[in-house]
């Protein structure tokens, strides 16, 4: 069976949508991912394998095949894991897509421990500002990740620690919260060093220049 | 592995500073790239598959010893490099480079006296203050222009807000024919005069924030272009 999960990745600093499209079906029992991988996006099928029998669930022995489209740019990150992992549970109905609503407005984005642990990952501010601006609802991310993501309002943000809980979220079985969405980043606190320029005796223009300097004028 | 996406050094100091000490131990070519990303305020890189452009608004500071022994050019002539190691050490920093830099200062030995004397010395604190004020005054001038800091005035604009008085103009005449300076240093003296300008809330340009400026323009002489 066929199953397509959304997800998001990065050229730059913008972020862009992915979508993953998991095909299980018989044949000799392989696992491919095509799409432009590179070598971690590649080493995502023994990390997405372990990981979905820790969580309990039977990997499938069958041909599986993974693409990332658009298959034409070159996907790097360990990000793909938790898509990939959701894709191939979706294409073997362990889990099913309408149990969530607005399933098909959420983002999906971790990388995975072999215990099925889910981990930071970088880059997660400008997709989800893409995520944003493409009108999605929901993504679910790394708790790690939460505090950062939480800067973006108008997305319902899902913070997850391991694919267990995920798959339980994705059966209604439990329900996630956002704990870190009234966080709001101090931007303005004022740092304190331990160094002060009353203690650098003499070199006046040198204390000018980057007095200057810090005015903006480079 | 090549990674196909990492940002450099300057991305990673976008509005912040990159700090690089003991410059002309730095490649040449590493150097030399610099002069784009400073001008435009980001970086573009080319790779096989895609162009990436990244953001690189960044301040940078930079320091550098005058000679590989690091005493030429202080008053008691203690410097044993040959006048061949100095132009080649001195030469690693190019002009094009040099002229982008706004602010070039001598970092001279601190006398005895001064060290052991118990003057206070302006605090973090003060300094703060008075650089903040100038940032507010300049958040306000630029406020409908997309713009935050005097470092981000185009031409058009430095001719708006960097007005100079006849007095002011002389000075800078002068200065330009004596130090044969650039046409980009013209600009870039006009900004640091406006943030000084600034930095004493003052409206308009004064002789004393051109002179400042001018001088942090000047060493240049000393070392890079020896008769």
């Amino acid at each position: 069976m066929l199953s397509k999960i959304k997800s998001m990745s990065l050229e730059g600093l913008n972020g862009y949508l992915v979508e993953i499209q998991t095909d299980v079906s018989g044949g000799l029992p392989s696992f491919d991912i095509v799409g432009l991988p590179d070598i971690r996006v590649k080493e995502a099928k023994e990390r997405v394998r372990t990981s979905i029998k820790n969580s309990k669930v039977e990997f499938p022995n069958r041909k599986i095949v993974v693409n990332l489209s658009p298959a034409d740019k070159r996907k790097e990150g360990t990000f793909f894991d938790l898509p990939i992992a959701i894709g191939i549970l979706i294409a073997i109905n362990e889990i099913k897509k309408d149990i969530l609503k607005d399933f098909d407005s959420t983002i999906f984005l971790g990388e995975l421990s072999l215990d099925g642990t889910i981990n930071r990952i970088n880059g997660i501010l400008p997709m989800c500002i893409e995520a944003q601006d493409l009108g999605i609802k929901r993504v679910v991310i790394p708790k790690e990740n939460a505090i950062e993501a939480s800067i973006i309002k108008n997305l319902e943000i899902v913070p997850v620690e391991n694919l267990k809980e995920v798959i339980d979220y994705l059966r209604g079985e439990i329900k996630i919260t956002n704990e870190f969405s009234e966080i709001s980043m101090d931007l303005k606190k004022e740092n304190y060093y331990n160094l002060d320029f009353s203690e650098v005796k003499g070199q006046e223009t040198a204390k000018r220049a980057l007095e200057i300097a810090a005015a903006r004028s480079t | 592995m090549e990674e196909f996406q990492n940002h450099g050094e300057i991305s990673l100091a976008h509005f912040g500073v990159l700090f690089l000490d003991e410059l002309p131990e730095f490649k040449k070519n590493t150097l030399e790239v610099l002069r784009g990303p400073l001008e435009d305020r980001n970086v573009t890189i080319s790779r096989v598959n895609s162009t990436l452009t990244y953001p690189a608004n960044f301040m940078l500071i930079a320091s550098m010893n005058p000679c590989p022994c690091g005493f030429y050019g202080t008053d008691d002539n203690k410097c044993n490099c040959s006048e061949n190691a100095i132009s080649r050490y001195i030469g690693q920093i190019s002009g094009p480079l040099l002229d982008r830099i706004d602010l070039h200062i001598e970092v001279k030995p601190v006398e005895y006296k001064k060290i052991s004397s118990d003057e206070k010395e302006e605090s973090s604190k003060t300094i703060r203050e008075r650089v903040n004020k100038a940032r507010e005054i300049q958040l306000k001038r630029y406020e409908n222009l997309n713009i935050y800091s005097n470092s981000e005035l185009t031409p058009a604009l430095i001719e708006k807000f960097c007005k100079l008085d006849v007095s002011c103009k002389q000075v800078l005449k002068k200065a330009f024919e004596a130090l044969d300076l650039s046409g980009r240093a013209y600009g870039r003296i006009l900004k640091v005069a406006r943030t000084i300008a600034d930095l004493d809330g003052k409206e308009n340009i004064e002789q004393s924030h051109i002179l400042e400026a001018i001088q942090y323009r000047s060493l240049d002489r000393k070392y890079w272009k020896r008769g």
